[in-house]
């Protein structure tokens, strides 16, 4: 019985604690694609080869081998492109959205959902201004928002500011490889 | 029979209902949950399992060559999240939810051990409640890797699992907490297998 119960009382804390939204997907778009109101979803299935590809730039593959991207349009103009990606951590998954300009730098990042456990660590990294080192980035540099807000951030923030880092660097060797690909 | 539920002391019995409340009530927010997120139909939960996209029947290897697609989408479509659950995901909730099923089939196998059932009732239920997670999982693991058809048995794990707490907790309540249980010292009209007299701890066998 003592079995049991330890085993139930592991199983419960291993649990990864419910999804919060932080930024409505929809407020995501408005903010990354501002102006835009026309959209299409340009879905990019990717071969192995590509897979592989992707995999040997940034250790990444994209889940069950799918990109999409969503456009913004105004008056048949592109005003930019979006991405959603999610970041895996033994705390839960983190969702970034990340969106481009036309001429494929950062126009901004937005951490559109996080997990209970993560929210307070990744409103930390955020109030010190992790987003706003990504503005501007060209999909061949490596972000370094990390970087610029670990001495001010405890180390759990610091930890999600990495994550952060992450998606937006899987997000750029998207975008570098694969946007353009008709 | 291990031990007897039914002349268990009033704390065991109460405990065990209280479990057993607890795990149903979880049960049906977990049934709440399914139809908010995967769906209880073959295709709804291939969809939830199985490769992502549009062409989520149709495309199940990676193409040859990478194949680009553009459709008009609204804001709200964007807005929409389809729950889809990709194979890291996948890993990441079979690890996380297998040994919490393992303990919650375990709770209910030993809720089982007290009840009066033959030995191959008894195993027949700890097969049950067992194989309802195994099921639930090879399921999801199969439409994604092998063919969405296998959504069925994702489906038939989660009605397994209902089954199996239904079963276990009809008879417990019932056991537990029916005026017309037989008394302690009552011998049992049948003397089933390993039925057992819970004050003299001697054994009918």
């Amino acid at each position: 019985m003592k079995t049991l119960l330890l085993g139930a009382v592991t199983a419960a804390l291993v649990h990864i604690t419910p999804t919060v939204v932080l930024v409505k997907r929809q407020d995501a778009v408005n903010r990354l694609l501002p102006g835009a109101d026309q959209f299409a979803a340009r879905e990019v299935h990717l071969s192995s080869t590509d897979s592989r590809r992707v995999h040997d730039a940034v250790g990444w593959e994209p889940p069950d081998g799918m990109i999409t991207f969503y456009i913004g349009k105004h008056q048949e103009q592109v005003t930019g492109a979006l991405m959603f990606m999610r970041v895996d951590s033994q705390h839960g998954p983190l969702e970034l959205a990340v969106g481009f300009d036309p001429r494929g730098t950062v126009r901004g990042v937005e951490v559109t959902k996080a997990t209970v456990e993560t929210k307070p660590w990744v409103l930390e990294a955020l109030r010190a201004g992790l987003t706003d080192a990504y503005r501007g980035l060209a999909p061949d540099q490596a972000p370094a928002g990390a970087e610029k807000v670990k001495s001010h951030i405890g180390a759990m923030p610091g930890y999600m500011a990495e994550l952060v880092d992450k998606g937006v660097m899987h997000a750029a060797a998207a975008y570098r490889l694969f946007y353009g690909r008709k | 029979m291990l031990y007897d539920l039914r002349h268990s002391d009033l704390r065991v019995r109460w405990l065990v209902t209280l479990l057993l409340a607890t795990l149903g009530t979880s049960y049906l927010f977990g049934a709440w949950m399914v139809a908010l997120y995967a769906g209880f139909s073959p295709r709804k939960v291939a969809e939830t399992y199985g490769p992502a996209g549009e062409a989520v029947m149709a495309m199940q290897m990676p193409p040859e060559a990478t194949v680009v697609t553009e459709r008009p989408v609204s804001m709200g479509e964007m807005g929409e999240e389809m729950h889809h659950v990709d194979r890291d995901l996948l890993v990441q909730d079979t690890h996380v939810h297998m040994p919490m099923y393992a303990v919650i089939a375990a709770c209910l196998s030993v809720i089982a051990l007290g009840l009066p059932l033959s030995r191959w009732k008894g195993l027949a239920i700890i097969a049950l409640l067992f194989a309802a997670p195994w099921l639930d999982f090879a399921g999801m693991w199969l439409t994604k890797l092998a063919s969405p058809g296998f959504a069925i048995v994702t489906l038939a794990g989660g009605w397994a699992m209902a089954l199996g707490y239904t079963i276990v907790a009809a008879l417990a309540l019932w056991q537990m907490w029916s005026p017309r249980r037989p008394h302690p010292l009552t011998p049992s009209p049948r003397g089933g297998e390993g039925e057992r007299n819970v004050l003299s701890g001697e054994s009918s066998l």
